[in-house]
């Protein structure tokens, strides 16, 4: 059992916390966060965001340096997502592009492919998204319909995708497709292409969520181009790929957790200046019950993340246990985003600007319904735990 | 950063989960149930035997002087087979309060015997219709003539046919209700008015004693007097650290209990934990008992530094292990279905064991309240 960090982790986070102290946007730090509400003002301050974070090498610390990377060690990723957190950093635009494309480029790209991309993926000129999930293909991807045929030297590609994060700002798209006509197995057949969104056979539309936000996407391929080099690994073998990429998230509900842990101090904070009856919420005996086991179950999640992650450091890679991660974290945030507008009273429900307290609650409760489906459902995520750590036979039809 | 037990923490696990097997598991609890702790005492010995009983005890009284987190690996393999008895009042209660606060003397005494597994010792804290607060504890000790005399009636005390001795919690000042209260061990003797006392947990024995004019030596009041509470909370934060470890081990076994059975049980043509009801029903068992665990674990490394948590995460171990083997071990009985529900196999033995622990030594929203208020809020 050991909770310290090593001095050269230590250098690494003093390091970390002196460049965002310089180069953090203007005002950042004291607390002007605002981000522009005009979309291509907003894509614009964010990809200049990455641009800073590339020239200072603080671009993909996970990545070996040949590629621009630092090489960082899971304890410094860990460090790098516990400062970003503490300062609350801008957004990372280019999220898909780092932490899930390029690292699956180094594994299995070609050398063409690597110099092509990687280097704008890291100084944000190239943003990227995801296109998997279809109208008719969501928790099982093999549905998927979209279609991708060889039509002299290049490929002709039609079909919808939906839910496509960061769609209207990306310009490319890691696309999921069907090539083989006969599949016998349905997971077969599947390509990955990398798509140019800016294309003219390719329409983007955003889609409105439930807390008003136009975070992802439709987007529609008519006779969309792409050529063989665009293709990931080999053609009908997009699955590999796929399994591949995932394999890539190693730290990433390490952010999250950190986040929670974040929003659930600012929820005691919320009960101390909150009155009824004119006496502080924090004294109610309720309250207090709900905060001591919201601490627990935070508290728990965080270390059960170091459990695995020492697992994973020790074993080279990550095990199934980690899906536990992304359940927990995602369903006791909305627990917890629930439980922070609860407190609130009736005035809960106030939004924006008439909200009595941060309205980040009342956003953080709408949002979080989305982070129990996307990535995976918790269903699916169950189904994976029972199956991949519990042993349990496969779910029906599978 | 490495967050997890050491090898031969895991190799001790290993010997003591297969001793423990040698003697059939739950089988210790199910003998006694049948008032039967002949094999229980045979467990006790060759637990001594294997080092367990000294392992956090100092090297002067033929102890191991290791720590509260190398005992986690035989509390957790103890609550795998819901192994009875005074292990974790002795080593985790007693143990720390006499090293902590003992006098020579007492330490002399108590601690080597109890490393060479020869002195078991239980505690006597409730009351009847009282809680266990401060102003709970009424038993009064009065000095008188030079003498100390105890007067009064404790209740659910755990063990006491097993017990060598008891860690008693009295009332010496009536006017001060938390700094009124002294812990004296008394031994085991003839004169003790001791009454078994029947709970829905057989497997865990309890009983009633009566003190009525019982002469105390001065010494045998541990540090202080008056200072009973302080003394206990110290010890309670180790008792609470070991206790969320016997339960991760007791939610060990209710997930492979309800895994093993429903990979074999089969329904409508196929094993039952191919139905989402159930399969997510185990995995939600398995969530809890990791998390539980990644608590419990933190919790019996903090109690030995002075962390500025050290309070809040050995009490939010407690509470979360507690409420969840609750809700894990009523989950395993749905899942058995109906032979579930008998006295045949296990399911009914960690309910039962569940809701004993929740309320043994304070309740969830007492130790809730701890741990917000540790937290100063
Ligand atoms: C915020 C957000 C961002 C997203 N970003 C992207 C993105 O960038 N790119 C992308 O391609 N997709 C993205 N998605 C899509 C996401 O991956 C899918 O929404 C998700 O996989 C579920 O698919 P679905 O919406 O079609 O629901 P369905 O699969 O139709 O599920 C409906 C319900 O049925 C349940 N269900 C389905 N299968 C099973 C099963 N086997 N067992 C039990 N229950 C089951 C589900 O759990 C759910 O409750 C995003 C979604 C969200 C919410």
């Amino acid at each position: 059992m050991d909770f310290s960090f090593t001095k050269k982790e230590e250098k690494f986070r003093t390091e970390l916390r002196t460049w965002l102290e310089a180069n953090l946007p203007e005002g950042w730090l004291e607390g002007k966060r605002d981000l522009p509400e005009d979309l291509d003002e907003y894509s614009r301050v964010l990809r200049a965001w990455q641009r800073k974070l590339y020239e200072g090498g603080w671009a993909a610390i996970a990545w070996p340096k040949e590629y621009g990377g630092r090489n960082a060690s899971l304890m410094e990723e860990i460090i790098y997502h516990q400062e970003m957190v503490r300062v609350k950093a801008p957004p990372l635009i280019n999220y898909i592009g780092i932490h899930m494309v390029g690292p699956t480029l180094i594994d299995i790209g070609t050398d063409e492919q690597k110099e092509k991309y990687l280097k704008k993926i890291l100084t944000g000129e190239e943003i990227w998204c995801q296109g998997y999930s279809e109208p008719g293909a969501g928790s099982d991807l093999t549905g998927l319909k979209t279609r991708a045929v060889k039509d002299g030297d290049r490929w002709l590609i039609n079909g919808q995708k939906v839910w496509t994060s960061f769609g209207h700002v990306a310009d490319k798209c890691f696309l999921l497709t069907r090539t083989s006509t006969h599949p016998e197995k349905k997971h077969r057949g599947i390509t990955v292409f990398m798509m140019d969104m800016h294309q003219p056979g390719v329409e983007t539309l955003p889609i409105v969520q439930m807390d008003g936000h136009k975070d992802f996407n439709e987007v529609y391929m008519t006779d969309a181009v792409a050529t063989d080099a665009d293709i990931v690994g080999k053609v009908d073998s997009g699955w590999h790929v796929l399994i591949a990429l995932m394999l890539h998230e190693r730290t990433g509900i390490g952010a999250e957790l950190f986040t929670l842990e974040k929003q659930f101090n600012d929820t005691v904070e919320l009960a101390q200046q909150y009155k009824v009856n004119g006496k502080p919420l924090i004294e109610n005996p309720l309250v207090r019950q709900k905060l001591a086991n919201f601490y627990a179950r935070v508290r728990g999640s965080l270390l059960n993340y170091y459990k695995n992650l020492t697992t994973t450091i020790k074993n080279g890679q990550p095990g199934a246990e980690t899906s536990i991660d992304k359940l927990v974290v995602t369903e006791l945030n909305q627990a917890l985003s629930a439980f922070a507008v609860e407190i609130q009273g009736h005035q809960g429900v106030l939004f924006d600007k008439d909200a009595v307290a941060d309205p980040k609650w009342q956003h953080l409760f709408l949002a979080s319904f989305g982070q129990t489906i996307g990535g995976g459902t918790s269903e699916v995520q169950r189904n994976t735990i029972g199956e991949r750590v519990l042993g349990l036979p496969k779910d029906m039809g599978r | 950063m490495d967050f997890s037990l050491t090898e031969e923490q895991e190799m001790f696990r290993g010997h003591i989960r297969k001793m423990l097997d040698k003697f059939g598991g739950t089988q210790l609890a199910r003998e006694m149930i049948d008032n039967n702790p002949e094999n229980l005492k045979k467990v006790y010995t060759t637990l001594a035997e294997l080092g367990c009983s000294g392992i956090n005890i100092p090297e002067e009284y033929d102890g191991m002087d290791l720590d509260a987190l190398d005992l986690v690996p035989t509390f957790e393999e103890m609550g795998r087979s819901l192994v009875p008895g005074l292990f974790m009042e002795t080593s985790a209660l007693v143990v720390p309060i006499l090293k902590k606060y003992g006098t020579e003397q007492q330490k002399q005494q108590y601690l080597s015997a109890i490393a060479s597994g020869e002195t078991w010792i239980s505690f006597a804290a409730l009351e009847p219709f009282n809680d266990f607060s401060p102003a709970g504890i009424q038993c009064t000790l009065v000095q008188h003539d030079g003498q100390y005399v105890l007067n009064g009636t404790k209740t659910l005390v755990p063990e006491a046919e097993l017990a060598d001795a008891f860690l008693v919690l009295v009332r010496t000042n009536q006017e001060d209700q938390e700094d009124g209260l002294s812990l004296v061990l008394i031994d085991k003797t003839e004169e003790l008015n001791i009454e078994k006392q029947s709970s829905f947990d057989e497997s865990t024995h309890v009983a009633k004693i009566e003190f009525n004019q019982l002469v105390i030596k001065e010494d045998q009041i541990i540090g202080e007097v008056d200072k009973g509470w302080t003394q206990l909370q110290e010890g309670l934060l180790y008792f609470n650290a070991a206790l969320s470890s016997y339960i991760v081990g007791a939610m060990e076994s209710v997930v492979n209990m309800a895994t093993e059975y429903a990979k074999i049980r089969e329904q409508f043509g196929q094993a039952i934990g191919r139905f989402q009801a159930i399969k997510h029903s185990i995995v939600n068992m398995k969530v809890n008992l990791e998390i539980a665990r990644s608590l419990s674990h933190y919790a019996n490394w903090v109690v030995d530094t002075d962390e500025f948590d050290r309070e809040a995460a050995i009490y939010s171990a407690r509470t979360y292990a507690t409420e969840k083997f609750i809700e894990v071990s009523a989950h395993n009985i749905q899942i058995h279905g109906g032979i579930g529900f008998t006295e045949e196999i296990d399911c009914h033995l960690f309910v039962k064991r569940a809701r004993y622990y929740d309320q043994y030594l304070g309740s969830t929203p007492f130790y809730q309240e701890k741990v917000v208020a540790s937290l100063g809020w």
